[in-house]
């Protein structure tokens, strides 16, 4: 039995562990995780199908933290417009499907779509909408190489001029890091517009260039903790804090050598990092004060 | 003055759209599912409702007092994902009275409303409809004029007067909507982008049962309704999100008055500690686990259509 921490806003991705879908969630419920962020192609790869995978994710007992990505949507004019369109609501269903609250958006890296702002915040407001009667949150975020929104604060712009409730932002410490965003900019954030945080360091200070931005976000993420970042993130989590952030941090870890460990290893190093960022960094009560919370 | 040489104003400012942008008139009707139409029937028939017409192919009736329309829909779908009606009749949907139903319909999906994919019977109007809250659904009509819908798709039952006045001025006055917790400014959202409503102030209150945010539809005022969302209360936990048309809302010029006349047809109102009839409104109890309506103090009396 693990030391248990307070650490139920912390969760893993599937993203970072090979295997079948049962194996992920085995894993990171062993762990000691109660969360879990979810992939697309988590559900519509299981052998048996969508419905299995939803199941296995509901008998899981774990939270689903958030679904992910719809990629390349907002900019698109004419056939490709409702081509993308299409995609969200299939995007939309699956996550209703998993009582799941939050689905991340990143910004567009088209060279299809426009720059307009009046035409990012319509596509946004539509996608708002969409997600409303489903009870769904959209979190935007800025991909780092994203072809007009590649920096929060941008993103942040479009969301305050979109101006709907359930639409916020996503925010990445992976982007925020390789384009040296200052800590700062995080001053005029609504915290309670935050809809998700994800977290990942990595191995090298410099980044130099935007091909290499792309294949050390793919391929050579690491933990909180595990990378040379150590000390930003830990700013920046407690920045989040002190802003007034309580909402889920997931760990947007892309690795390819955790890709071919055995699971309870990767999701032990996550657990270690969920450890630090609980223990060490927000210095938090345990046992943990309010566990049965009203809902306001 | 204006002449086609002007510059369009497009191109200067953003002029706002117009306060009712699909010419909204008000509920057409509004649709009950449930696998026991005749208890329905029943209720219905005791707030001063008469069945007047039928469907040509299904199993659904219509009923009316003055301008209000309710269908009773029973009719079992042959579709795999057609939901089954259930015992506890459920407000499945309502139908609002529109400038150009296709139009209003074309609007709502840019702007990213759900399409209901049409299911019609040959001959049938397709009336084009969205998903609201729930599984409930929101139809565009714009034959209510000249003509109606019901003279296309259902056949009136003989004998019957096809127009029955409505007891003591009986008009709809809105619906209330349950939504899960923190979810009123979704849905206020919904129903301002996607129609026009506007917010009340929250001075500003009807009937005996004021939680909530109410919205107010842009249609003219002999035709304005309501739509209450209530959240759960805060001292519940949350336990489960469930989100439905609740109840119907009907306006009265005088409540008591009508609260002795359906009293004498044996509707009985709710007089407990939290809610009794008061001048400004009242609340009939709640039938067949889910049927209630509230009646709400309005001057307004609304002629038949």
């Amino acid at each position: 039995m693990h030391y248990r921490g307070n650490i139920s806003d912390f969760g893993m991705d599937t993203i970072s562990l090979a295997g079948p879908l049962e194996a992920k969630l085995k894993a990171v419920r062993e762990a000691g995780f109660t969360q879990i962020m979810l992939s697309a192609r988590d559900l519509v790869g299981h052998p048996e199908g969508l419905e299995a995978a939803v199941q296995a994710v509901k008998t899981s007992g774990l939270r689903v933290t958030g679904f992910q990505v719809l990629r390349d949507f907002e900019g698109l004019s004419g056939h490709l417009h409702e081509y993308k369109m299409d995609i969200a609501k299939s995007m939309l269903e699956m996550c209703h499907a998993l009582d799941c609250r939050v689905l991340l958006i990143c910004s567009s890296t088209s060279v299809h779509a426009t720059g307009d702002t009046q035409a990012l915040v319509k596509d946004l407001r539509k996608l708002a909408m969409l997600a409303i009667p489903m009870n769904i949150k959209i979190a935007f975020e800025a991909l780092s190489w994203g072809r007009v929104i590649n920096e929060f604060p941008q993103a942040w712009d479009i969301i305050t001029q979109a101006d709907m409730p359930n639409l916020g932002l996503g925010f990445d410490s992976f982007h925020m890091f390789a384009t040296n965003t200052s800590l700062d900019e995080l001053e005029m954030l609504d915290p309670h517009k935050i809809f998700l945080v994800q977290l990942a360091d990595f191995m090298w200070t410099e980044i130099k260039s935007v091909e290499e931005r792309i294949t050390t976000a793919r391929h050579f993420r690491v933990f909180p903790g595990e990378g040379v970042h150590s000390e930003a993130l830990a700013a920046l989590v407690t920045k989040l804090h002190e802003l007034g952030y309580r909402g889920d941090y997931s760990f947007e870890v892309f690795n390819d050598d955790y890709q071919q460990m055995p699971l309870p290893t990767v999701a032990q190093r996550a657990w270690r990092s969920a450890q630090w960022l609980g223990e060490d960094v927000l210095r938090r009560s345990v046992p943990l004060p309010n566990q049965i919370r009203l809902k306001r | 003055m204006s002449t086609h040489l002007q510059t369009p104003a497009a191109d200067r400012e953003a002029i706002p759209e117009a306060a009712n942008p699909l010419g909204l008139d008000g509920i057409e009707f509004i649709e009950y599912t449930t696998s026991k139409p005749q208890a329905l029937g029943q209720v219905l028939e005791m707030m001063g409702f008469r069945p007047v017409a039928r469907h040509r192919s299904r199993e659904v009736l219509l009923y009316r007092q003055g301008a209000i329309n309710i269908i009773v829909n029973a009719h079992v779908s042959t579709l795999p994902d057609g939901a089954a009606p259930h015992d506890k009749p459920v407000i499945a949907a309502i139908a609002l009275r529109v400038r150009d139903a296709a139009a209003a319909y074309r609007r709502a999906l840019e702007r990213g409303a759900w399409a209901v994919p049409p299911r019609v019977e040959v001959m049938e109007l397709n009336i084009p409809a969205i998903h609201g809250v729930g599984k409930s659904r929101i139809y565009f009509v714009d034959r209510y004029d000249k003509f109606s819908i019901y003279d296309v798709d259902f056949v009136p039952i003989p004998t019957v007067e096809q127009h029955p006045p409505a007891v003591a001025g009986l008009h709809f006055f809105g619906v209330v909507q349950y939504i899960g917790n923190d979810r009123t400014e979704d849905w206020a959202e919904f129903y301002r982008e996607l129609f026009g409503f506007t917010d009340l102030p929250d001075d500003k209150r009807f009937g005996v049962l004021p939680k909530g945010r109410i919205l107010q539809s842009p249609c003219p005022a002999a035709s304005r309704f309501y739509v209450q969302l209530i959240e759960p209360d805060a001292s519940v936990l949350d336990v489960k999100d469930d989100e439905a048309l609740q109840r119907i809302g009907l306006g009265t010029a005088d409540v008591r008055t009508t609260v002795a006349e359906l009293a004498q047809r044996g509707v009985e109102f709710v007089q407990s500690r939290g809610v009794q009839t008061e001048d400004r409104g009242a609340l009939t109890r709640t039938w067949l686990q889910s049927v209630s309506f509230e009646l709400v103090q309005d001057q307004r009396t609304v002629e038949r259509s």
